[in-house]
C-alpha cells in the first residue's frame, strides 16, 4: 500500500516537474503551483488524505510527502528566478540611449585676473608677517601729496597726472588718489606709539591717473607695501622684495637688481628690475639673465614723512614698496594687452580668468596651472 | 637728457668703453633709455660727386645723374630740386637699407632709366624730418668715405632719464662727475680761463624786489659782448646740438644751448640794442602784463610771476622762456648774457599757472648749481669770444649772502639704513669724490653739501650717496623674521567676506569684471549720485565725468557691450567701491551683479527659462549665507531704491541697516540700454553686516536624531495677497523643536479657487527626537497648524 502509493505520488511528481520545465510564463507556473500545492493542490489532498491511515503509515508518508512538495517548492523557485532572469535580460537589452548627447548647462563663472593677482599677493606677503589694509579712492591733496613729502610745487607732481573733484566753498579740491602711497600715512597716524614694536602692511587697491592710452588707464591698480620698526634696514627691503619676486613669478633663480632711484617719499630709493628676455616677435621670457625689466619702486620711508606723522625717524626706521598690479599680471600670464581689463569682454574674461575654486596659496601653488 | 659719448670724454677721463659706462650709470640711479649708434647704422652711406645732370628723358621732374665715389661710376635717378652738377652728397648703393624709408635698395628703371642707387636727403638717412633736397656736403669733402665720419655722426648718443632730485645731471658734466665718483674714469678740469673784462657792462641789473622778496632771485650775473659775428655755428657744434635734438639756430644761441647740456646752465642772451635804457629790471609782474615769448605765442602774466623788464616792458619770464623783442638775430652785435639762481617753487608755479614748458623751466625749477652764474659767464665768454669774436665786458652781479648748509651726520647711520657696513674712511672718499666737504668733529660729521646738488637735506640722503656709489648690489638680502608664528589672518573679516562672495557667485555662473569707478553724468543721477563734490574737474572723456553712485548702470553697459558683440546670456559681478561723498566714510564698498537672458537654455532635453527675480534672490541669499549672515537675522522689506522695477524688487535688512537692494532694474532703464528682455540684479552693501558677536572657534555640539523623520502635507486657501511665506512661518511656530522644515509645494489660483484667494500647499517634516510620535502626538500638531493659519491668516484647510 504504501509502496503504491509512493509511485503514484512519484508519478504525479515526475508530471508537475514536466510541467514545471515547460512552463513559460509566471503566470502558468503559479497555476501548477496552486495546483500542487495550494489548498486544494493535488499534494495537499495527499497530505489530507494521510489522516486516515495508521501511524506508522501516517509517519512515514508524512516525510515522503513533505520531501516531495519541498522538491516541487525548490523548483517552482527556480523557475521563478529563471524567469525574472530571462525578463531582467530582455528588458536591459532594449534600455539604450544615445550616449553622445549632452544638455546644455550654463557655465561656471570666473574671476577676473587682476583679483587673482591681488589674492597672490596676498598669500605670498602673508607668509611674510603682512597683513592687508585699505583706504580710501578720493583723498585730500594732503594725504596724496604733501605728507608724502611732494609739496604744491615739486616737479614730481607734474608726472602724476592727477584727477580733480570739484572744489568745496573754501576752494579746497579733492583728488582721486593717484597711487596707493597715501595709505602709508593714514595707516601710520593710527599707530599707537606707546605699544608699537612693527607693523607689516600691504596695501592693494584702485588708483587714477588723467592719462589713457594703450599703455595707460585712467583707472589702474597698484599695491603699495609697508614695513616699519625699530631696525628695518635696505636688507630686509631687498629680502623681502627678492623672495617676493620669485614667488610670484615661479622662478627660484629669477635676477633681481636693485637700482638706485628717487621717490619724494622715500630715501634712500630703489626701483626693482628682473631678469627676462626679449624674444623675436616681443614676447617676453622672464627669469633670463639678458635685459632688465623694471617691476616696483621702494625704499627706505623718508624722514620726514615719519615725522610728518608723528614718528621719531631716530627710533623708527622702514621702508616702502608700491607696484602696479596690471603690470604684474601682463607679464606673469603672458596678456599683451592692458586696455581689455575694463571691457568687461566676456571671451576675454574667459579667456584670462580663473575658477573660483583655483585659490592661489604656497601650499597649492601661485600659478592656476588648471585654468 | 642726451648726450654724445665724445661730449661725456669731454669731461670725462676714462678706459672705459662705451658698453662699460652704460653699464655703470643704471648704477648709479641714471636709467639708460637708449643708446643710438648712427656710424652703425650709416656705414653704407658714402660721399659722392655728381659728375654729370641730364633731364630724364620721361619726366619733367626727375633728372639723370652720374656720380663718382673717387673709383666708380654711378647712373642715379634723381627728383631732388637741389640737384646739380658738381655738387658733393650722399649716395646709397643698391642693397643698402634706408632708415627713413625703412626699406633696402633695390636695382630697378625708374620710368625707363637705369638708377643704381640713392642721392639721399637727411630725412632718408633719419637724421632729421628734412627733405628738402638731398644732403649737400662741404666742396672739400673727402670722396668715397662714410657719411657718419664726414658728417661726425660717428659719435653715439646716450639717452638717460634724469630723476627730479638730479638737476646737476641735467648736464653732461654732471653725470661725469658720478661716473669718475664710482670709478669708472677721471673728471676732467674744466680749464675756465677767468677773464674780468675789458670795459663796463652795458646793461646792469636792477633787483626791484622788497627784501623779503629777494629769495626769489637769489643771484643774477650778467656781462655784455660786442663787435660780434652772430653766423651760423661751426659744423661741429651744430652736430653736437642736432645729435641731442637741439636745432641749430645761431651762434650766440647755440652756444647758450650748449652750455646748458655741457655744464646744465641755462643762459638767457639778450640783443643789447634792442634793449630800451641801460637797465634790466627783475621784479614781480601785474595782472594782465603781456609777454610776447620767443616761441612766438603771447601770454597774459598773473600777479607775483618773477619777469625781467627794459624801460619798455617785460621781455623775459624769469627761469622759463627769453622775451621775441630783445631776442638775439643773425644781425646781432652786442649781447647781453644772463646767468640767474631763481626760486625753483616760484618758476614752477608761473610755468604751471602758464602751462609753459621749456628746457630752461625744467632744469630751474629742479634747482641749479649755486655758484654757476659766476663761472658760466667766464666760461660763456671764452666760447663766445672763440666763435663769434668781440670783446666782452667786466660782469654785473647782485646776490644775496649764501647760507651755510651743514648736515650734521652720524657715520653709523649708513649701516643703521643700509645694513651694510662700509668704513667711515670709503665713505668719506666716496662723498668727497662727489664734492661734499667733511669735518670730522666726535666721531660727527660735518657735511657740506657741493653747491650743485640742491636736492641734499639730510642724513637719508647723504647715506643714499654713499651707497649709491657703493653699489646696491653689495646690500645684504636679509630675511623679514616672523615675529610670531600664531595664525592670524592677513585679511580682515571684510576682505574675507568679499573674497568668500566672489568665490560663491562665480561658482554659481557670474563672471567677475573691474570696471571704471567713473561714469557719465546722465547715468549717475539715474542712480541717484551725481552730486558736484563728486564731479570731476578733468575728466578724460564725458562718458567718464562723475564718480558712481552704484555699480549696476556699469554692469548693464558690460552687458550691452557684450549683447553688441553677439553674445546672449551674462552674468556679471564687480566688487568695489560706490561714492555717496567725498569724505573717506561715503566710499561703501558693495557686491554688484547683474543677470540677463536665459537661466536655462532650450535643448532636447528642456525648455527654455528667463532669469527672475527668484533667481537674485537666491544669488543674495545664499552669498549671505556663505559670508556668514544669520538666516534668522534677515528681514525682506519692498522699499528697494527707485532704478528697481517697484513690484519686482526688495531689500533685505538686519535692524534698520540694508545689506542688500534686488530684483528687475526699472524697466525704463533696461529699455534706455535698448535691451529686449529684464535684467535683474543685486547690490550687496557687506560693510553692513554686523560682525559675528561670538568669538569661538569650536562649533555647537551636533545632535543627530536616529528616528525617521515624518512628513505631513496640507493644502490652505488664503487670501491671495497674503504672502505665502507666512504660512510657511506660522507652520514652523507651532512647534519649533520638532517642525524642522516647511516648504512650499505649490500656490494654485485656477478653477475652483474662489477669485480672490488662492491655495497654497505646503510640506511639513517633523523629526521625533527621543521617541517616535504617536499618532496622537502628530494629530495634535496638524490641528494645531490648521487653527493656527485659520486664526492669523483667516485661511481654511483645502481638501486635496
Amino acid at each position: 500500500m504504501i509502496s503504491e502509493l509512493k509511485v503514484d505520488l512519484q508519478n504525479l511528481l515526475n508530471s508537475i516537474q514536466i510541467s514545471i520545465h515547460n512552463s513559460n510564463t509566471s503566470s502558468e507556473l503559479e497555476n501548477i503551483r496552486v495546483n500542487s500545492l495550494g489548498k486544494k493542490g493535488s499534494i495537499t489532498l495527499y497530505l489530507k488524505n494521510i489522516r486516515d491511515y495508521d501511524l506508522e503509515t501516517k509517519k512515514e508518508m508524512g516525510a515522503y510527502l513533505n520531501e516531495i512538495k519541498s522538491q516541487i517548492n525548490k523548483l517552482i523557485l527556480d523557475k521563478k528566478f529563471f524567469f525574472k532572469k530571462e525578463h531582467l535580460k530582455v528588458k536591459i537589452k532594449s534600455e539604450k540611449i544615445d550616449v553622445s548627447l549632452t544638455p546644455y548647462e550654463a557655465e561656471i563663472g570666473t574671476l577676473h585676473p587682476l583679483s587673482r593677482t591681488i589674492e597672490e599677493l596676498c598669500a605670498i606677503f602673508a607668509d611674510m608677517g603682512f597683513s592687508i589694509v585699505d583706504g580710501p579712492d578720493i583723498e585730500s591733496d594732503y594725504y596724496n601729496f604733501t605728507a608724502l613729502n611732494i609739496p604744491e610745487e615739486h616737479p614730481a607732481r607734474q608726472e602724476h597726472d592727477t584727477f580733480y573733484l570739484q572744489p568745496d566753498i573754501e576752494g579746497h579740491r579733492k583728488v582721486l588718489r593717484t597711487h596707493t602711497s597715501p595709505v602709508q600715512i593714514r595707516t601710520m597716524e593710527k599707530i599707537d606709539l606707546k605699544n608699537f614694536d612693527e607693523i607689516r602692511y600691504i596695501i592693494p587697491g584702485r588708483t587714477y591717473r588723467s592719462d589713457h592710452d594703450a599703455t595707460h588707464s585712467p583707472m589702474f591698480h597698484q599695491c603699495e607695501g609697508l614695513v616699519l620698526g625699530k631696525n628695518i634696514n635696505m636688507g630686509h627691503l631687498k629680502g623681502c622684495l627678492i623672495d617676493f619676486c620669485r614667488t610670484y613669478f615661479n622662478e627660484d633663480n629669477l635676477p633681481v637688481r636693485f637700482r638706485p632711484s628717487y621717490f619724494p617719499f622715500t630715501e634712500p630709493s630703489a626701483e626693482v628690475d628682473i631678469g627676462c628676455k626679449k624674444e623675436n616677435d616681443g614676447s617676453l621670457v622672464i627669469g633670463e639673465e639678458e635685459d632688465w625689466l623694471e617691476i616696483l619702486g621702494s625704499g627706505m620711508v623718508h624722514p620726514r614723512v615719519l615725522q610728518g606723522v608723528g614718528i621719531d625717524p631716530s627710533k623708527y626706521q622702514g621702508f616702502a614698496f608700491g607696484m602696479g598690479l596690471e603690470r604684474l599680471t601682463m607679464l606673469k600670464y603672458g596678456i599683451p594687452d592692458l586696455r581689455p581689463f575694463y571691457d568687461s569682454d566676456l571671451r576675454w574674461l574667459k579667456h584670462y580668468g580663473f575658477l573660483p575654486f583655483d585659490n592661489p596659496s604656497l601650499h597649492s601653488g601661485l600659478n592656476g596651472v588648471f585654468s | 637728457m642726451k648726450f654724445t659719448w665724445k661730449w661725456l670724454l669731454d669731461h670725462l677721463e676714462t678706459d672705459k668703453k662705451l658698453s662699460e659706462i652704460i653699464e655703470t650709470l643704471p648704477k648709479l640711479g641714471l636709467e639708460v633709455a637708449s643708446v643710438v649708434n648712427l656710424a652703425e647704422d650709416l656705414k653704407n652711406f658714402i660721399s659722392v660727386e655728381i659728375i654729370d645732370v641730364k633731364n630724364h628723358p620721361n619726366a619733367d621732374k626727375l633728372k639723370v645723374c652720374k656720380v663718382f665715389d673717387g673709383k666708380n661710376t654711378f647712373n642715379v635717378v634723381c627728383g631732388a630740386p637741389n640737384v646739380k652738377l658738381g655738387m658733393k652728397s650722399v649716395f646709397a648703393n643698391i642693397g643698402t637699407f634706408i632708415p627713413g624709408l625703412n626699406l633696402k635698395l633695390k636695382k630697378g628703371k625708374i620710368r625707363g632709366e637705369e638708377s643704381l642707387g640713392m642721392l639721399c636727403s637727411e630725412k632718408e638717412l633719419s637724421l632729421s624730418e628734412n627733405h628738402n633736397g638731398i644732403i649737400e656736403l662741404e666742396n672739400s669733402s673727402e670722396l668715397g668715405l662714410s657719411i657718419s665720419d664726414i658728417m661726425d655722426l660717428n659719435d653715439p648718443i646716450i639717452e638717460i632719464e634724469i630723476t627730479p632730485n638730479r638737476s646737476d645731471c641735467l648736464g653732461v658734466r654732471g653725470i661725469a662727475r658720478d661716473l669718475a665718483a664710482a670709478g669708472a674714469g677721471n673728471l676732467k678740469d674744466l680749464n675756465v680761463k677767468f677773464n674780468d673784462g675789458e670795459f663796463d657792462s652795458i646793461i646792469n641789473w636792477h633787483v626791484d624786489l622788497d627784501e623779503d622778496e629777494e629769495y626769489l632771485c637769489p643771484k643774477i650775473f650778467g656781462r655784455s659782448f660786442t663787435n660780434l659775428k652772430n653766423d651760423e655755428s661751426p659744423s661741429w657744434l651744430k652736430n653736437r646740438l642736432i645729435a641731442v635734438d637741439q636745432r641749430p639756430i645761431s651762434s650766440i644761441v647755440d652756444i647758450t644751448n650748449y652750455i646748458m647740456i655741457d655744464i646744465g646752465r641755462p643762459l638767457h642772451a639778450y640783443d643789447i640794442d634792442k634793449i630800451k635804457g641801460r637797465t634790466l629790471r627783475i621784479s614781480k609782474s601785474k595782472k594782465g602784463d603781456k609777454f610776447f615769448a620767443l616761441n612766438g605765442n603771447t601770454y597774459e602774466l598773473d600777479d607775483n610771476m618773477l619777469v625781467i623788464s627794459d624801460e619798455y616792458s617785460v621781455d623775459d619770464l624769469a627761469g622759463i622762456m627769453g622775451g621775441e623783442r630783445t631776442g638775439v638775430t643773425e644781425n646781432t652785435t652786442r649781447m647781453f648774457l644772463e646767468a640767474a639762481i631763481f626760486n625753483p617753487v616760484s618758476i614752477a608755479n608761473t610755468g604751471r599757472k602758464l602751462n609753459l614748458n621749456s628746457d630752461a623751466r625744467y632744469r630751474f625749477e629742479r634747482g641749479l648749481d649755486y655758484n654757476s652764474p659766476e663761472i658760466v659767464m667766464h666760461y660763456a665768454a671764452a666760447m663766445v669770444n672763440k666763435i663769434c669774436g668781440g670783446k666782452f665786458s667786466k660782469i654785473v652781479n647782485f646776490e644775496l649772502e649764501q647760507k651755510n648748509r651743514i648736515i650734521k651726520f652720524d657715520p653709523n647711520t649708513v649701516y643703521q639704513l643700509t645694513g651694510v657696513k662700509i668704513e667711515n674712511k670709503l665713505s668719506k672718499s666716496i662723498l668727497e669724490k662727489l664734492g661734499f666737504k667733511i669735518v670730522s668733529v666726535d666721531n660727527m660729521w660735518d657735511i657740506t653739501p657741493p653747491s650743485w646738488r640742491p636736492d641734499i637735506d639730510g642724513k637719508a640722503d647723504i647715506v643714499e650717496e654713499i651707497i649709491r656709489i657703493h653699489g646696491y648690489e653689495k646690500i645684504p638680502s636679509t630675511k623679514l623674521a616672523r615675529s610670531n608664528y600664531i595664525a592670524k589672518p592677513a585679511m580682515s573679516i571684510k576682505h574675507r567676506q568679499a573674497f568668500f562672495a566672489s568665490k560663491i557667485l562665480a561658482s554659481r555662473g557670474y563672471n567677475e569684471v573691474i570696471t571704471f569707478s567713473f561714469l557719465n553724468k546722465a547715468m549717475a543721477d539715474q542712480f541717484n549720485g551725481g552730486r558736484l563734490a563728486l564731479n570731476l574737474v578733468n575728466p578724460i572723456s564725458s562718458e567718464l565725468t562723475d564718480m558712481r553712485p552704484s555699480i549696476i548702470p556699469n554692469l548693464l553697459l558690460a552687458v550691452k557691450k557684450n549683447l553688441n558683440v553677439g553674445a546672449q546670456d551674462l552674468s556679471f559681478f564687480e566688487i568695489g567701491p560706490i561714492f555717496k561723498g567725498d569724505s573717506p566714510s561715503d566710499q561703501i564698498s558693495t557686491i554688484t551683479g547683474i543677470r540677463y537672458g536665459e537661466k536655462i537654455k532650450k535643448d532636447w532635453q528642456k525648455e527654455a527659462v528667463q532669469f527672475d527675480f527668484y533667481d537674485i534672490k537666491l544669488d543674495v541669499s545664499k552669498t549671505l549665507d556663505a559670508i556668514g549672515v544669520p538666516k534668522n537675522s534677515i528681514k525682506i522689506f519692498k522699499d528697494a531704491p527707485n532704478y528697481f522695477h517697484p513690484g519686482r524688487s526688495a531689500v533685505f535688512k538686519i535692524g534698520q541697516s540694508i545689506i542688500a537692494n534686488f530684483g528687475e532694474i526699472h524697466p525704463n532703464i533696461v529699455d534706455f540700454f535698448g535691451f529686449n528682455k529684464s535684467a535683474i540684479g543685486f547690490e550687496i552693501f557687506y560693510e553692513n553686516i554686523p560682525l559675528p558677536k561670538r568669538n569661538k572657534i569650536s562649533r555647537p555640539m551636533l545632535k543627530i536624531s536616529t528616528l525617521q523623520p515624518v512628513t505631513r502635507e496640507f493644502a490652505f486657501l488664503i487670501n491671495k495677497e497674503i504672502e505665502s511665506e507666512k504660512v510657511c512661518m506660522i507652520a514652523k511656530s507651532i512647534n519649533k523643536d520638532l517642525i524642522t522644515d516647511v516648504i512650499i509645494l505649490d500656490i494654485y489660483n485656477g478653477e475652483k479657487i474662489p477669485q480672490d484667494m488662492k491655495s497654497v500647499a505646503i510640506k511639513v517634516t517633523i523629526q521625533p527626537i527621543q521617541e517616535t510620535l504617536t499618532d496622537s502626538v502628530l494629530e495634535e500638531i496638524s490641528a494645531n497648524l490648521i487653527n493656527a493659519i485659520e486664526k492669523k491668516l483667516l485661511g481654511s484647510l483645502r481638501e486635496i
